[in-house]
C-alpha cells in the first residue's frame, strides 16, 4: 500500500520538477536578456568577439535547443560548469553542502527540541504568564530580522565578551583559521549561527505546536480518552501530542530545501562556508550556470522534502489514505 | 596597458574576467591588476584598494621573532593558484607568495629585480630585453629555476601552441612580444615588436611555473589540473598546505627560499563575509590583518588591540565635462574659463574631510602622488575660491539672468551630472557640487543611474553632460587610457572627448622611450597641461586603510611596505613580518 502511494507521489513529482527547470531556465533568460548581462557593454570586446563568444556558449541557438542541451546534461547528472571559474557546479555544491547541512540540521534539531515543549506547555497553560511570555518570544522571533539578530549576537558574545575578557564565541567561519578543525572548535563556531537560525524555527514551530495541540485537546477522542479514565499524562502525550504533531511534520518537511538555502543570510553574516553563501556570491558575479544549477538542485530538494513529509504524514495519521 | 589594444584571441577569457568584474567587490578588487577596461570603479569598497607606502607605521621596534602564524582576512576567496590563469586580486595575493616573478615593483612603482639578478638589460633600440636569473634560486624540490622555466611560463600565456590555455595575458603579450629565447640556463631574451616603456612593469611580474611539473600537461589540462588548486612545486616565500574552499588558504614557511625563510611559520588567507566582519574579527583576534572599510573605521580606530595604517592609493575620483562635438553642452564646456571656474568653486578639502571621512587627499595633478612621475608643482592649482570663480565667469561673458543662472548668448549654464546609484560618497559629492555651483550661478542637477549604465554612458553613449566616477591606475605612469585622443573612439575611456595633438604626442613619446628621466619630464608636462586645460578635473585621491592586531610587526615602512603596487604582485613585506608573541 505504502509503496504504491510513494510511487504515485514520485510520478506526480516528475512534471513538477520539469516545470521548475523550465521556469528557472526561462526566468534566468528573461532577466539576463543577452544571457549574460553586460556582454554588449564590455568596452574591450569587439562586435565579432561578442558574436564568437555567443556562438561558443551556444547562445545563438534557439531557446528550446539551448534548453534541451541543458536538460539532457541534467538527466545525466551534469549540472554544468561555473561561468566564473570553469569548475563543475556539482563539485562546488559537494564542497559546501556538508557545512550547510551541519548548520541547518543543528538548527532544526535545536528548533524541534525547544519548540515542541514550549508549544505543549503553552497549550496546557493557556493564558498563563508563561504562555504569554512564550507568545512574546515567538512574536519577537518572527519579527526580528535574522541578520540583525546575528549581528547583535556577534557584537555581544564575540566582540564585547572578548573585550571584557570573558570566554567568547567566534564571530565567523566554520572553524578557527589556525589550529582549528577539531570537534570542540567546530561546535564553538556552530553555536552562534545555529542559535540564530533556530530562533526563527522555534518561534514558528512553537506557535504551531501550541495551536495544533489546543485544537486536538478539544477533539472528541480526547474527551473519550479522558472519559475512559485514562491518566491526564497519557491523554496529553500519547493521544494529543502525537496527533498535534502531524501538521508540524509537513512544516518541518518543507524546511528540507532550507537545509540548503534557508540559512543563506546567516551563512553570509557568519562567513559560513555553505551553499547559501555560494549562491549569493555567484548570483552577484552573474555566474548564470551556477545559479541555474543551484536553483534546480534546491528545487529537487523541495520536491523530495514534500514527498518525505507526505510519507511521514501518512504514517502518523491513519486517516490519510494511501490511495 | 590601455584598452586600445585589441583583445586578440582571448575574447572568451576576457569575457569571463569581465563577468567576474561585475561582482561589485571583485569588480573593484580586480582593477589594479586586471585589464584596463575595468579601470572605472563602481566605488564603495574602492577605498579598500590598498595602498601606498606607509610613511610611518610599526617599524621593527621589537627584535624580530621566529615562528607563529599570521591570518589575513579577505572578503573574496581565491579562484586559482595558477599565475598563468589568475585574473583576480585575491588569487594574485596568494600566488605572489607561492611563485616568485622575474620583477617586482616598489611602493613608488619602480621596477625591482626578484628572480632576475638585475633590471632587464635593454638594447639601444629598446626592443630587446635580456634578463639574467639569480644563481641561488630554486624550486621547493631543490632543483634550480632556469630560463627554460621562464620561457615555458610565457609560452603558456601566449604561444600559439597553447591557445587552449585560458590565459588572460594573451592579448597583451601578442601585442608586444615578438619572441622569447633561452640564451643559456640563466639567461632569457624578450624580443619586442615595438618600444613600449610600460612593458617591464606590466608584463614581467607574472609568477614563473616549473616546466618539469607542468610541461607534460596538454593545453586544456592546464585549465583544469589539480595543480591549480593544490600546487606541488613552487618557488615563493611560502609553500602550499591546503585550500578549504570558501574558508581559507593555508601556507607554510619555505625554508629553501632564496631570500631566506620568513619569520612566520604559517600564513593563512581567510575568507571573511564583509568589511563589518573584518572589523569584528580583528577585534577578537580571529584575523590579524585586513583592509578596513571606511564605514567601520571609526569603530575600530580607538581599539587598544589594533593598529590602523592608512596610505594614499593610485585611485582617484574625478568628474568630466562632455566636450564631444555631438554633446549639447559641448559649446559651454569648450570654454576653458567655465571648466576652470567650476573647479575653483568646489571645496575639495571639505569634501575629503566630510564625505571621505578624511580618507582622501585633494588631488593636485592627475598622477598618483605615490608615482615617481608625480609632479607636485603642477600648475595651476585650484584652491577653493568662490570669488575667483565668479570673476572668471564674469570676465568670460557669462552673466547672471533674472533667475540667478548665468548665461551667454542665450545658452544657460545649466546641466545634469550623473554617477552610479548606491555609492553614497559619490551621490553626496554630486550634491556638494550642485550646492557649490549654485552659489556661482550655475544650475547643475544630480542624476543617479546604475553602474553598467554609467560605464556605457562614458564609453559609448556619451549623451551625458557631466559624469563623476573613480579610476584606478597601474604602476606605470602611462595615462593614455584617459587623455589620448584615440581613446575617444567608441569603447574608449576618453569618453569626455578631450582631444589635443600636443597631449597625444607627449603620451606617445613617453611610452616610446625607456629613458626614465625623459619620461618623467614628459609626464610633468602632461600634468601641467592637464592642470591648465582641466578637461576632467580630479577631485581627490583615495586612501587605503589597513587594520592589524598589535602582535603583527615588521609589516609597514620602507620601500617594500604595504603598497599600491607591491601588495598584489609579491608581498615583499612578508620577509620582515613577524608576530610578537611567536604563536
Amino acid at each position: 500500500m505504502l509503496a504504491r502511494y510513494v510511487v504515485r507521489r514520485v510520478v506526480a513529482s516528475i512534471p513538477v520538477v520539469f516545470g521548475v527547470t523550465l521556469i528557472t531556465f526561462g526566468l534566468l533568460h528573461a532577466t539576463s536578456g543577452a544571457f549574460v548581462p553586460g556582454l554588449e557593454l564590455n568596452p574591450n570586446l569587439r562586435p565579432e568577439d561578442i558574436i564568437r563568444i555567443r556562438n561558443n556558449l551556444g547562445l545563438n541557438d534557439p531557446l528550446p535547443v539551448q534548453y534541451w542541451h541543458w536538460i539532457s546534461g541534467l538527466l545525466h547528472g551534469d549540472f554544468g560548469r561555473s561561468l566564473v571559474d570553469g569548475s563543475p557546479v556539482l563539485r562546488h555544491i559537494s564542497d559546501r553542502l556538508p557545512n550547510t547541512i551541519e548548520l541547518t540540521i543543528t538548527a532544526i534539531l535545536l528548533g524541534i527540541l525547544i519548540s515542541i515543549p514550549l508549544g505543549v506547555v503553552g497549550a496546557l497553560r493557556r493564558g498563563s504568564v508563561i504562555d504569554n511570555f512564550f507568545t512574546f518570544l515567538s512574536v519577537a522571533g518572527v519579527s526580528i530580522p535574522s541578520f540583525w539578530l546575528a549581528l547583535l549576537l556577534i557584537l555581544l558574545f564575540s566582540v564585547s565578551f572578548h573585550a571584557w575578557g570573558l570566554p567568547w564565541l567566534p564571530s565567523g567561519g566554520a572553524e578557527s583559521a589556525f589550529g582549528g578543525g577539531d570537534p570542540i572548535d567546530r561546535i564553538t563556531h556552530l553555536i552562534l549561527p545555529a542559535t540564530c537560525l533556530a530562533f526563527v524555527y522555534i518561534a514558528i514551530w512553537s506557535r504551531f505546536t501550541r495551536s495544533s495541540m489546543l485544537e486536538v485537546l478539544s477533539q472528541d477522542y480526547v474527551r473519550t480518552a479522558r472519559a475512559k479514565g485514562m491518566s491526564e499524562r497519557r491523554v496529553t502525550y500519547l493521544h494529543a501530542l502525537r496527533n498535534s504533531l502531524v501538521p508540524l511534520v509537513t512544516l518541518i518537511g518543507l524546511e528540507l530545501p532550507g537545509l540548503v538555502s534557508g540559512g543563506a543570510i546567516i551563512e553570509i553574516v557568519f562567513s559560513w562556508p555553505g551553499v547559501g553563501r555560494l549562491a549569493l556570491e555567484r548570483a552577484l558575479q552573474y555566474d548564470y550556470t551556477m545559479v541555474l544549477g543551484l536553483t534546480t538542485f534546491v528545487a529537487l530538494l523541495v520536491v523530495v522534502g514534500n514527498l518525505l513529509a507526505d510519507v511521514i504524514y501518512a504514517l502518523l495519521d491513519p486517516r490519510i489514505r494511501y490511495a | 596597458m590601455s584598452r586600445d589594444q585589441a583583445p586578440g584571441e582571448e575574447g572568451y577569457r576576457k569575457f569571463e574576467d569581465f563577468l567576474k568584474h561585475w561582482s561589485r567587490r571583485d569588480f573593484m578588487k580586480n582593477i589594479s591588476i586586471g585589464a584596463a577596461y575595468t579601470a572605472f570603479l563602481a566605488g564603495g569598497v574602492e577605498f579598500m584598494e590598498a595602498c601606498a607606502n606607509a610613511g610611518s607605521g610599526n617599524g621593527p621596534s621589537v627584535a624580530a621573532k621566529k615562528g607563529g602564524h599570521l591570518t589575513q582576512g579577505s572578503i573574496s576567496d581565491i579562484k586559482s593558484m595558477n599565475p598563468v590563469l589568475q585574473s583576480d586580486t585575491a588569487s594574485a595575493e596568494v600566488i605572489g607568495l607561492l611563485y616568485d616573478s622575474l620583477m617586482n615593483t616598489t611602493a613608488s612603482g619602480e621596477l625591482r629585480p626578484l628572480l632576475a639578478k638585475e633590471l632587464p638589460k635593454t638594447s639601444s633600440d629598446g626592443l630587446t630585453y635580456t634578463i639574467t636569473l639569480r644563481d641561488n634560486i630554486k624550486w621547493t624540490d631543490g632543483s634550480p629555476i632556469t630560463a627554460d622555466d621562464v620561457k615555458f611560463t610565457y609560452d603558456l600565456m601566449f604561444d600559439p601552441q597553447y591557445k587552449a590555455v585560458n590565459s588572460p595575458r594573451r592579448g597583451d603579450l601578442e601585442t608586444y612580444v615578438q619572441s622569447i629565447t633561452v640564451k643559456d640556463a640563466k639567461t632569457v631574451v624578450f624580443q619586442l615588436k615595438k618600444v613600449y616603456a610600460p612593458f617591464a612593469v606590466n608584463q614581467l611580474q607574472y609568477g614563473i611555473l616549473p616546466k618539469k611539473v607542468w610541461g607534460s600537461l596538454s593545453p586544456t589540462d592546464v585549465n583544469t589540473t589539480d595543480l591549480n588548486t593544490a600546487p606541488t612545486v613552487t618557488s615563493g616565500i611560502f609553500k602550499f598546505q591546503k585550500w578549504d574552499k570558501g574558508q581559507q588558504v593555508t601556507l607554510t614557511r619555505n625554508d629553501s627560499y632564496w631570500q631566506g625563510a620568513p619569520y612566520l611559520d604559517t600564513f593563512i588567507y581567510k575568507v571573511v563575509a564583509d568589511g563589518v566582519a573584518i572589523g569584528n574579527q580583528l577585534k577578537t583576534g580571529e584575523i590579524d590583518m585586513g583592509q578596513i572599510d571606511p564605514a567601520v573605521l571609526a569603530d575600530v580606530q580607538g581599539n587598544p588591540d589594533l593598529q590602523i595604517v592608512n596610505f594614499p592609493v593610485a585611485i582617484f575620483t574625478f568628474y568630466a565635462y562632455n566636450q564631444n562635438a555631438t554633446a549639447k553642452v559641448a559649446q559651454m564646456f569648450s570654454d576653458k574659463a567655465v571648466r576652470q571656474a567650476l573647479l575653483y568653486a568646489i571645496d575639495r578639502q571639505g569634501m575629503a574631510d566630510s564625505l571621505y571621512f578624511k580618507q582622501a587627499v585633494v588631488a593636485t595633478s592627475s598622477m598618483p602622488p605615490v608615482s615617481w612621475a608625480y609632479n607636485k608643482d603642477a600648475k595651476p592649482q585650484y584652491p577653493h575660491d568662490v570669488a575667483k570663480a565668479n570673476s572668471m565667469l564674469d570676465a568670460a561673458g557669462w552673466t547672471k539672468g533674472a533667475d540667478g543662472i548665468r548665461a551667454k548668448g542665450g545658452q544657460k549654464l545649466s546641466f545634469t551630472m550623473i554617477t552610479n546609484a548606491g555609492n553614497k560618497v559619490r551621490e553626496n559629492s554630486l550634491v556638494a557640487m550642485q550646492d557649490a555651483w549654485k552659489q556661482i550661478g550655475v544650475d547643475a542637477t544630480p542624476k543617479l543611474i546604475t553602474f553598467p549604465q554609467l560605464v556605457a554612458q562614458i564609453t559609448n553613449d556619451r549623451s551625458y553632460d557631466v559624469f563623476l566616477v573613480g579610476f584606478s591606475w597601474q604602476a606605470d605612469p602611462d595615462q593614455s587610457a584617459l587623455w589620448h585622443s584615440r581613446n575617444t573612439a567608441a569603447g574608449g575611456f576618453n569618453g569626455f572627448g578631450y582631444k589635443s595633438s600636443n597631449m597625444d604626442k607627449i603620451l606617445d613619446d613617453a611610452v616610446a622611450t625607456l629613458d626614465q628621466s625623459k619620461r618623467k619630464q614628459l609626464y610633468f608636462q602632461m600634468q601641467d597641461i592637464l592642470n591648465d586645460e582641466v578637461p576632467a578635473p580630479i577631485l581627490v585621491f583615495n586612501k587605503g586603510i589597513w587594520g592589524m592586531t598589535k602582535r603583527v610587526q615588521g609589516v609597514t615602512g620602507g620601500d617594500f611596505g604595504l603598497g599600491t603596487y607591491t601588495q598584489f604582485q609579491n608581498k615583499a613585506w612578508m620577509k620582515s613580518a613577524f608576530v610578537a608573541d611567536g604563536k
